[in-house]
């Protein structure tokens, strides 16, 4: 199989394997923390950075790791960066951590972050992991980004907590409430089918 | 009273799949079948159950007492691995049926955000031994309330005209939400 | 060398270097949470009670934790009462501040709560809710104003403003206040103030 170019291999984590809207992993978190755009994009970075660092140390260190207990060690290894992620927020932005709640310390079950583990950094050079961590992680952001995006401004009216439309329109509370996260990343989910389908 | 409070808000009010948004990834991967589904549920209450009352232990035992909190997601998420792999080799061992039934699944529930997530916000509440008990059925309960109810709907999707685009994950988003409206006329109840 | 023996040791240093690296993340990080915790109570306090300087938890159960608190001339202004319930959708916790003769609430402020978004979550605002919370008399039960009124100067002494289209939010607050209220003056008696 041709090896990708460093920049595919960035690019896929966006579009083609697009974490949330492709691979439909990290679900949990894209419903729960998506009702403000400050929300989404605090937890497409810290998501970020526990998959960079994991993907860092798990492939420099995957030849000493024996394949019975990779599974175990790989876990480890993301609590720990969550954990990290989870009291950096305590301690540096309170109120985020606040908004986020338990859902930072769900991180290391979420999926994107075990499966890359276990796809991509355990079976290549750490400079390529790096790029893949990367591609998914900002892939995931822009993901979360949109999602949280839609729901803001269609339910409170405000974008990243700066009124946005005019007293003319009346929020859609449903938009913040749960059913409103599924309905739009179902809704989501059937744009980027549709356009993913013209694009072949 | 509490008790019942506790319960009944876990299985309708702030129902784990429909409110908090845990346990999504089987809540779509395993709906299409109303058997499958209960037996993932039933799993999954099993393992919610003993793991509020082991995480409970761990937290009020050992890591509060010896000012360990930073080490909670690890142990947490350790417990529920090791629980997880007891339940397998104990389901494999007593009832290969049951086994075949819930296959792969079964490793799943460890990357189940349903579990770790009670495990947590059962220390977030700061709940009692019982309490977390209670908790921890109720939660399940909810759980698979919410799947069973899902791939009963499911089974009737498949012979529906879905649009191409919302096939599969699409519209079972779509009939989460609706589910979820459903739901959501359940809080004030406790009044 | 022994694959299992391999493993145990793989996955013992592995523990060992995470445990050390987050005990050391921990306590860099554990002042400054605990720091915040205390920011936000006092702030809490501040606004409760105006003109407070010091303050002392003096006393602490299940959902009630009470605050002494003094004045620049280290005179008692009155009790700050961090207090929790069951709202709507999960627990709602406020605080409140009244005078030592605990006849009058200075102001309500509501620390957390997962109330309805837009309806009961309103509770938070100073405008629907806490504005008519101000300088409350207590002496008896505080009781709900239903309709809602537009100006404090509607309403009688011991009454507060209802949220339309958030009722049982609204009742919460009172029943947390009242209950809150009952007990400090069970504690007042008790000496234990």
């Amino acid at each position: 199989m041709a090896e990708k170019t460093i920049s595919q291999e960035f690019a896929k984590g966006l579009w083609s394997e697009n974490p949330i809207f492709r691979q439909l992993l990290g679900l949990c978190p894209t419903l729960a923390v998506t009702n403000a755009v400050v929300n989404g994009l605090a937890m497409g970075a810290a998501t970020t950075f526990v998959l960079l660092f994991s993907s860092i140390v798990i492939s420099s260190i995957k030849k000493l790791i024996p394949p019975q207990v990779r599974i175990a060690s790989f876990i480890v290894v993301i609590a720990t960066f969550v954990t990290v992620a989870d009291r950096f927020l305590a301690a540096f932005f309170p109120d985020i951590s606040k908004a986020l709640g338990p859902y930072v310390p769900l991180i290391v079950v979420n999926c994107i972050i075990l499966g890359r583990q276990e796809a991509f950094s355990s079976k290549n050079p750490v400079f390529r992991s790096i790029i893949d961590a990367l591609g998914m992680g900002i892939g995931f952001t822009i993901s979360l980004l949109i999602l949280s995006s839609i729901r803001e401004i269609l339910g409170s009216g405000t974008f990243f907590g700066m009124p946005l439309t005019g007293a003319w329109f009346k929020p859609w509370l449903i938009m913040i409430l749960p059913p409103g996260a599924f309905f739009t990343l179902g809704l989501l989910m059937g744009i980027f089918n549709y356009l993913d389908k013209k694009r072949r | 009273m509490e008790l019942v409070t506790i319960f009944i808000s876990a299985v309708l009010i702030n129902n784990f799949v429909l409110h908090y948004f845990l346990g999504i990834c089987p809540f779509l991967g395993v709906s299409r079948r109303i058997d499958s589904a209960f037996s993932m549920g039933l799993a999954v209450t099993f393992v919610m159950t003993i793991t509020a009352i082991v995480s409970w232990i761990i937290n009020h035992w050992i890591l509060i007492p010896y000012h360990l909190d930073y080490l909670q997601i690890v142990s947490f998420i350790l417990v529920i691995a090791s629980l997880v792999q007891l339940v397998e080799m104990f389901i494999r061992k007593t009832s290969p049926p049951l086994y075949q039934a819930l296959g792969i699944y079964l490793p799943l529930i460890t990357t189940n955000c349903a579990i770790l997530g009670l495990a947590l916000l059962a220390a977030l509440k700061n709940y009692g031994f019982i309490q977390t008990i209670i908790f921890g059925l109720g939660s399940g309960i909810g759980f698979t309330l919410a799947i069973v109810l899902m791939a009963g709907i499911r089974e009737q999707l498949d012979m529906a005209d879905v649009p191409e685009v919302l096939k599969g994950p699409g519209i079972a988003l779509i009939t989460a939400g609706i589910m979820a409206l459903g739901f959501l006329g359940f809080t004030g109840m406790l009044k | 060398m022994n694959i299992y023996a391999r493993m145990i040791i793989v996955l013992t240093s592995i523990g060992l270097i995470s445990g050390a690296f987050l005990a050391g993340v921990g306590t860099l990080t554990k002042n400054r949470i605990a720091l915040n915790k205390q920011k936000e109570i006092n702030e809490a306090i501040t606004r409760v009670i105006s003109g407070a300087q010091i303050s002392n938890k003096i006393y602490e159960e299940k959902d009630l934790i009470i605050y002494r608190v003094n004045g620049e001339k280290n005179n008692l202004l009155g009790y700050a009462v961090y207090a929790g319930g069951v709202g709507f959708q999960d627990k709602i916790y406020l605080m409140f501040g009244v005078d030592p003769e605990i006849t009058k609430i200075h102001s309500l402020t509501v620390l957390d709560q997962k109330e309805t978004p837009g309806l009961g979550a309103k509770i938070t605002s100073e405008k629907n809710f806490l504005q008519f919370w101000k300088n409350r008399d207590c002496t008896e039960k505080i009781t709900l104003h239903k309709p809602a009124v537009n100006s404090p100067d509607q309403l009688s002494p011991y009454e507060v403003n209802i949220i339309s289209g958030a009722t049982i939010s609204s009742e919460a607050v009172v029943n947390i206040v009242n209950t809150a209220l009952e007990r400090i003056r069970v504690l007042k008696e008790e000496g234990k103030l």
